[in-house]
């Protein structure tokens, strides 16, 4: 099974040592001791590997699109893990993609994972999204009821997202309010979810079989337990008021910090600062613009407007 | 006269029909996949033409109605997250 695994990341273009790197990089997202990265490697290659439903409700597919910048998951998902069902990448369609659905749920009942993306609306009896002629209640009900467990990523899928931003004209809610009592729940905010944060999750699970510490939102500790303040490199310049006073200025360049331009890092709780974004490339911060907050309850109503600085405390 | 491409997937019977074929027939393919969103698409078939056909949007949020009253300059912030790709 092991050679087999291997033959299978090479036929991609993932050669073993992309894939341990890749196994070193979630122990290190994850905050494992030493020997985490073998732990990991060891599971993904030889452990059982559940399928995988991926549902889209009111999204916009950027947690997807947050999905597609790790290659490795990726390869991992299409090869082992099993990507059953994914309105935005899978071949079939029509009653023929329903099909897919609906064969993972009957014949891998209690042993697959749903993920969701986008919120589930709950006016004028769902009607404001409805995939095969269902609600997306109802497909949420079926789907997340019989999976092994949910995993909510982004927003709009945690708390209802930009559709549920003051007026919330559609009824707009996340699965754990669409589905109270849901067990077990991960839920992955952001605008969009880091993509390392959910392979960590995974990885963690197939690693340990059980779901990483959550707080009190649901949302698992290692990537939501630290202030994006208390993380950031710019944190200096705040503790010496060196502060950026409009674009472009002087401090600006000097990359100081975004304070007074509305960054609200000290009221998020995410690990953009350390993760980063497009493997690791940068985060917003990092490339001058404040932090909105995206990983924040209800973050377009609390949180905006986004250029108003925080109140001085 | 264009030609006209039609999917041969439709709504699924697993037994052979023990009635002649009707005239005119429905095919609805729902979820349109490999894009960004939920479409619907609908045709009526009659006398192996596509009479008439639907394209439905599926999912609405309302962006427009949310970005009322807000600060301008958060426009591009809401406006952005129509579409992740």
């Amino acid at each position: 099974m092991k050679s087999d695994f291997k033959e299978k990341m090479e036929k991609r273009g993932i050669t073993r040592r992309d894939f341990l790197k890749f196994c070193s990089v979630m122990a290190v997202t994850l905050g494992l001791p030493a020997g985490g990265g073998k732990a990991i490697a060891q599971a993904l290659e030889t452990g059982p590997r559940p399928p995988i439903i991926w549902l889209e409700f009111q999204d916009c597919t950027g947690d997807s699109e947050s999905l597609l910048r790790e290659p490795t998951l990726i390869n991992l998902l299409f090869d082992s893990l099993s990507l059953d069902y994914h309105e935005t990448l899978m071949v079939p369609s029509g009653s023929l993609a329903e099909k897919s659905k609906q064969d993972t749920i009957k014949n891998y009942a209690g042993k697959y994972l749903c993920v969701v993306e986008g919120s589930i609306p709950a006016g004028n009896g769902g009607v404001y999204a409805m995939i095969g002629g269902r609600t997306a209640l109802s497909i949420a009900q079926e789907a997340c009821g019989q999976a092994l467990a949910t995993i909510a990523v982004g927003n709009c899928a945690w708390d209802g997202g930009i559709a549920a931003a003051a007026p919330n004209p559609t009824g707009a809610m996340g699965v754990k309010d669409a589905l109270p009592g849901l067990s077990p729940l991960i839920n992955l905010p952001g605008c969009p979810m880091n993509v390392y944060n959910l392979t960590a999750t995974i990885v963690y699970f197939l690693t340990n079989n059980q779901w990483p510490l959550t707080d009190s939102l649901g949302r698992p500790k290692f990537a939501y337990g630290e202030e994006i303040h208390d993380q950031c490199e710019r944190k200096q310049h705040f503790e010496h008021d060196r502060f950026v006073l409009a674009w472009g200025d002087q401090g600006h360049r000097n990359g100081w910090c975004l304070f007074k331009m509305g960054c609200k890092g000290p009221r998020t709780k995410h690990n953009c600062p350390t993760v980063k974004w497009n493997s690791g490339t940068n985060w917003p911060v990092g490339a001058g613009h404040g932090c909105i907050g995206c990983a924040s309850p209800k973050f377009w109503d609390q949180l905006s407007p986004f250029y108003n600085p925080l109140p001085d405390d | 006269m264009p030609q006209i491409f039609m999917p041969l997937i439709t709504k699924e019977s697993s037994e052979p029909p023990t009635t002649p074929q009707p005239q005119t027939k429905r095919i609805v393919i729902d979820p349109i996949t490999r894009i960004e969103g939920h479409l619907r698409l609908e045709a009526q078939i009659e006398n192996n033409r596509v009479a008439d056909a639907w394209s439905s949007a599926m999912m609405f949020r309302g962006l427009e109605i949310i970005l009322k009253g807000r600060d301008p300059r958060d426009a591009w912030i809401y406006t952005q997250r129509i579409c992740g790709v």
